[in-house]
């Protein structure tokens, strides 16, 4: 905030509505973050979005009271900010941007949390180097504008790209770690089961307490006090119960996550690449060849799957991608890319100034998971996998 | 049956003529079938670009790596890169089905202003009285007199098509 206040005066208003989104923005999270989210989307909750979740409790819960004692429509503002509604101003760029202060916040924790040492990033220098520039927006072919936004000074040119990479190289090592994505799959089935045997009426296949919290949620999904009621505590209070249940999916599934018996991993994709490409070229052909491969390959999975369905998922299915710069949703656009500031004056990005950035390719997982144990399953995929490489 | 709606986003193109312009008309097109029940394989949430489907996205995406859809990507005039979709057999799409003329009539519009009609019209079904207003306030930047007039025009446009479910009188 005072790279802002140094650039653009001081705003003490938008100031405090930038600094309580940033605190605020991910308060809508569900347990497992993420995993959550997933089981939201398959059974269409809501209220599993944390985006949403998010925007209804500043504006309208407990926090939203707190938040209006700093003025009426104090709330709403830090919800319009945090959705990137309203007006575009550079305190915008605090809370969403390539260098917003979640991004460099959960680089620096995550890399702690995980006891990683590998993605650290020169803060000090890269603050003391951030600038601000006008860059062009737009939705498809069309230009609405520019927004004001951070950009780097040319002196943090390799501590950007110190940054770039150590963002990249956290999604192979801990967030789309193997074990991470497979623990993830296994919790995601087992709440879609939940939620599922309860709103068909058969809580006592469950073995949950009729007042639990995910009976509670279950059954009124969109209601805002069920939702908040979970977090990660409750479902791990719930594993030993659901280890007793007598649904076959619910009590493996529970054991499985409790006691650390997750399922085994086959990355399709360096299966793949090693037969398509042995010595990874990379030509284009060739990263063509493998990402078709792939995703057939997960399709005939899913559809053995299905074919094949029983009372217990016997394959997993994962599949996923991390471009060098984190990207939105939108057009792609400058607002996407780290751009740097030329001794000229003109904004470039900084792939056109760093090889090593230049040189990288988006990074894609193609897994899927299957119990230890079950080894008829593996030769289905091998198979799978070896019929379609052909 | 594959948790990737491959034939869903292809049939979108293909009942759009054939070729779709932009990840967000490809959006928009898919929002408005859903809404007037012309489609009914994508769930929409609210973004600060208007109502996006990740399903939709992650399908278009998976479909140009095999094939079945073609992605073109080009620079913009403005700095960023756009998508352009096309997949074969629009020539022999029924041209009198509602779904082909609600697709076709809004992929013809500018994005901009498709964006903020599919964004009004989002905004009435989650209860918001003055869906207009709210559009305007919500996206200041894209919201000029001229393009909010033609998004509403274009809206009345669509609405003289015969859906299974109507657009919202907004």
């Amino acid at each position: 905030m005072k790279i802002v206040q140094q650039k653009e005066g001081s705003n003490e208003s938008r100031e405090k509505i930038a600094l309580a989104a940033a605190m605020v923005h991910d308060v809508g999270h569900g347990p497992f973050s993420h995993a959550f989210e997933t089981v939201g989307k398959r059974l269409g909750l809501k209220l599993a979005d944390h985006e949403k979740m998010s925007d209804m409790l500043i504006r309208d819960g407990e926090l939203a009271d707190i938040l209006k004692e700093m003025g009426s429509g104090f709330a709403n503002d830090v919800a319009d900010m945090i959705k990137k509604d309203g007006k575009q101003t550079l305190h915008n760029a605090v809370v969403s941007s390539q260098f917003d202060a979640d991004r460099l916040d959960y680089m620096r924790r995550d890399r702690m949390m995980t006891g990683s040492q590998h993605s650290a990033i020169d803060l000090t220098w890269l603050l003391a180097n951030l600038e601000i520039g006008d860059v062009p927006v737009g939705v498809d072919e069309a230009q609405v504008g520019t927004v004001p936004t951070f950009v780097i000074g040319p002196k943090a040119i390799q501590a950007a790209e110190a940054y770039v990479m150590g963002l990249f190289q956290l999604y192979p090592t801990i967030y789309f770690h193997k074990a991470t994505r497979g623990a993830e799959k296994v919790f995601a089935e087992l709440l879609v089961r939940i939620v599922e045997l309860i709103q068909e009426g058969s809580l006592a296949r469950v073995g949950l307490p009729e007042n639990h919290p995910l009976v509670k949620f279950s059954r009124n999904p969109e209601t805002i006090d069920t939702a908040l009621a979970l977090d990660d505590t409750v479902v791990w209070g719930a594993l030993p119960l659901l280890q007793e249940s007598s649904d076959p999916l619910l009590a493996e599934f529970s054991d499985r996550l409790l006691n650390r018996k997750l399922f085994k991993c086959i990355d399709i994709r360096t299966r793949v690449t090693h037969k398509i490409d042995p010595k990874n070229t990379r030509a284009e052909q060739a990263v063509d060849k493998i990402d078709r491969c792939c995703v057939n390959v997960i399709i005939k999975l899913q559809e053995w799957e299905q074919a094949n369905k029983g009372d217990v998922p016997r394959l997993l299915t994962d599949q996923a991608e991390r471009k060098p710069y984190k990207a939105g949703g939108g057009t792609s656009g400058p607002t996407e890319q780290i751009n740097v500031r030329t001794d000229g004056g003109a904004l470039i990005d900084l792939k056109q100034r760093s090889e090593v950035v230049s040189a990288l390719s988006v990074f894609k997982l193609t897994r899927v998971y299957h119990s230890r144990k079950d080894t008829a399953v593996v030769t289905v995929i091998n198979e799978i996998i070896d019929g379609e490489v052909k | 049956m594959s948790s990737f709606l491959i034939d869903e986003v292809t049939g979108i193109v293909r009942d759009a003529g054939g070729s779709v312009v932009g990840r967000t008309r490809l959006q928009k097109v898919a929002y408005l079938l859903t809404v007037t029940g012309l489609e009914n394989n994508f769930q929409f949430s609210y973004k600060h670009y208007g109502p996006f489907s990740e399903q939709l996205a992650s399908s278009a995406h998976l479909a140009s790596l095999i094939g079945k859809l073609r992605e073109r990507q080009d620079q913009t005039a403005w700095g960023g890169t756009y998508s352009t979709y096309t997949v074969d057999g629009a020539d022999v799409i029924d041209h009198s089905s509602v779904r082909v003329r609600l697709a076709s009539e809004a992929v013809k519009a500018d994005s901009i202003e498709l964006e903020l009609a599919a964004t009004a019209v989002f905004l009435f079904f989650d209860g918001y009285a003055n869906p207009w207003e709210e559009t305007a306030r919500r996206k200041f930047e894209k919201s000029t007199p001229q393009r909010l007039a033609n998004a509403q025009a274009l809206l009345n446009k669509l609405k003289q098509i015969d859906v299974p479910k109507p657009l919202p009188q907004i």
